[in-house]
């Protein structure tokens, strides 16, 4: 079907977590191949295992057993130091929560991954200025978090997660503390972000952000039930 | 004018004399001089004439004239005492108590450096060889030098030094102690923020960098803080009580050095709680830290 490379590419996923000392699998077996330019959203009832499969295509998480290489890099035999550079580097993350620090300003919440990457100062503070810019902050870059509505702070965090240039950007309910309105400029720049060539996997309860995605993965406990490609990479043109 | 009073007063030869004080023109009287505390409490200034007698009940006295008021050194020993100083000329005290050829104490200052190669008489004369060979005049004298003195009278003051500095002690173990705890839980209020920030790919060593030295800011802070704040209270403090002890003795003392040592604990302080209170965050597992 792609003859690219995967970016990630999992197979025999499997993650148990020990819940009252048995072990409960929440990944059962999974497979999956993710290419550049593709943006898939994982949807599936509550606890089928999605935040527990993104976890682990970012990983945050290791796997029980099976094998996981996202560009290439086999993430199951990391150590934690290998994973946190990885993570810094190689993964963009958007979380529910945002989890932006409060101290810190819209521009140096951002700049704080490159910072962590040693980039020098300038190239941080242009790029973070660029990318602010690019979510539609241009002109907040010096407000804090708390001076920022949600939709805001959501999309400080997207402009936070390409800091490192990120092979994946992965988001978990990126639209879940926002209301309909931002959420829908939230999926308006995820698009915008895949079309300018971002992958992304999402993971979602929100229609909405699912009809959005090119392609739609269904989860039920732990396994995926169907795939479907609903915009192939090759139809990128869409009425403005 | 008139104005009585009756006190004790001691003499460094130890003459009890009561003064019943009369202001009146004083010119070609003698002078004695009196202490500033007794001048406090009397209302007298140089200048001054007063009635001087040995006993209170005496009938009459001598007329002298106050030319000078003498400060009290920064003695500890010379605080607590309430009594009143009055020097006068030895051949008027001695007319004064009638009882002229004795005397109780006297004091020998030796030569500074005296005994010291090259010193002018070449006699070795310190305080030790003084005392030793006014112990060998006579029988029944006792000599000490002044520093022996010294240490017999500030024995007191050493035990409640050493008290002091107990209480200290106590004060910096138990003020750690509880230092400690409120910077774990301080730094455990930010178990999301460091689970973010390790999920976003910031190392453990950068996380336990940065809680440390923001502990070390505030420690910083506060030791400069709580210095300012001890130097503000000891200044009051001796304001205080060399008005109400007419001392120039200082009571509380903010030295450098105290300073110093208060400084580099909290920061020793600050460093090693920063550390074990991000080294606890570090080891949970960050998806954890963030909570589900
Ligand atoms: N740390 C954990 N310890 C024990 N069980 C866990 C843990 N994390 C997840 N689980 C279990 O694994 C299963 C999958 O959880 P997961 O969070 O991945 O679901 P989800 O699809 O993201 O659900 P939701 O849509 O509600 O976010 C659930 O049964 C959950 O209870
Ligand atoms: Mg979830």
């Amino acid at each position: 079907m792609n003859l690219t490379q995967p970016v990630l590419s999992a197979r025999d996923l499997r993650r148990a977590y020990l819940v009252a000392g048995a072990p409960v699998e929440a990944v059962r077996g999974l497979s999956l191949d993710v290419h550049p330019g593709e943006w898939v959203a994982v949807v599936g009832p509550s606890g089928c295992g999605k935040s527990t499969l993104l976890n682990l295509l970012g990983a945050i998480d290791r796997p029980t057993s099976g094998q996981l290489l996202i560009r290439g890099r086999d993430v199951a035999v990391m150590d934690d130091a290998e994973a946190t550079r990885f993570r810094l580097t190689g993964i963009g993350f958007v979380f529910q929560r945002f989890y932006l620090m409060p101290t810190l300003s819209a521009a140096e919440n951002v700049e704080l991954p490159m910072a962590e990457a040693k980039r020098p100062r300038a190239e941080r503070e242009a790029r973070a200025k660029e990318l602010l810019t690019y979510v539609g902050l241009g002109a907040r870059t010096d407000h804090r978090p708390f001076q920022l509505s949600g939709g805001e702070q959501q999309r400080v965090a997207v402009a936070r997660a390409l800091a490192n240039r990120p092979a994946l950007l992965l988001a978990d309910e990126p639209t879940g503390e926002l209301d309909a309105r931002t959420g829908e400029e939230m999926i308006a720049l995820f698009d915008r972000l895949n079309r300018d060539g971002t992958t992304i996997v999402t993971v979602t309860h929100d229609e909405e952000l699912a009809q959005a995605a090119r392609r739609v993965i269904h989860m039920r406990d732990g396994v995926i039930v169907d795939d479907q490609v609903r915009r192939p990479l090759e139809s990128v043109a869409r009425p403005a | 004018m008139r104005a009585w009073i009756r006190r004790w007063c001691a003499l460094t030869g130890a003459v009890i004399l009561t003064a019943p004080v009369l202001h009146v023109q004083g010119q070609g009287l003698r002078t004695i001089a009196i202490d500033e505390r007794l001048g406090m409490a009397a209302g007298l200034a140089v200048g001054d004439s007063v009635r001087f007698a040995a006993m209170a009940s005496a009938p009459s006295g001598q007329w002298v004239r106050i030319g000078a008021i003498t400060r009290r050194s920064a003695d500890p020993s010379e605080i607590a005492r309430s009594e009143y100083r009055v020097r006068l000329h030895l051949d008027q005290l001695q007319s004064l108590t009638g009882v002229g050829d004795r005397i109780g104490r006297f004091a020998v200052r030796t030569q500074e450096n005296a005994g010291a190669p090259g010193s002018a008489s070449g006699t070795v004369a310190g305080p030790d060889s003084v005392s030793a060979a006014i112990n060998a005049m006579a029988f029944g004298f006792r000599a000490y030098p002044a520093a022996e003195v010294a240490i017999e009278t500030s024995a007191t003051f050493r035990v409640v030094n050493r008290f002091h500095r107990a209480i200290g002690i106590i004060t910096i173990v138990a003020s750690a102690i509880f230092l400690l705890c409120i910077t774990l839980l301080k730094v455990d209020e930010r178990r999301r923020e460091v689970g973010a920030l390790r999920l976003l790919g910031l190392s453990r060593a950068t996380v336990v960098r940065s809680v440390m030295l923001e502990a070390s800011l505030i420690a910083l802070l506060g030791s400069a803080l709580g210095a300012g704040f001890g130097a503000a209270a000891s200044a009051i403090v001796n304001w205080y009580y060399q008005g109400v002890y007419a001392t120039p003795l200082r009571f509380a003392l903010v030295t450098p050095e105290i300073v110093a040592i208060a400084v580099t604990l909290s920061l020793l302080l600050g460093i090693v709680s920063g550390y074990l209170a991000a080294q606890r965050l570090v080891r949970t597992a960050p998806l954890e830290l963030v909570g589900r």
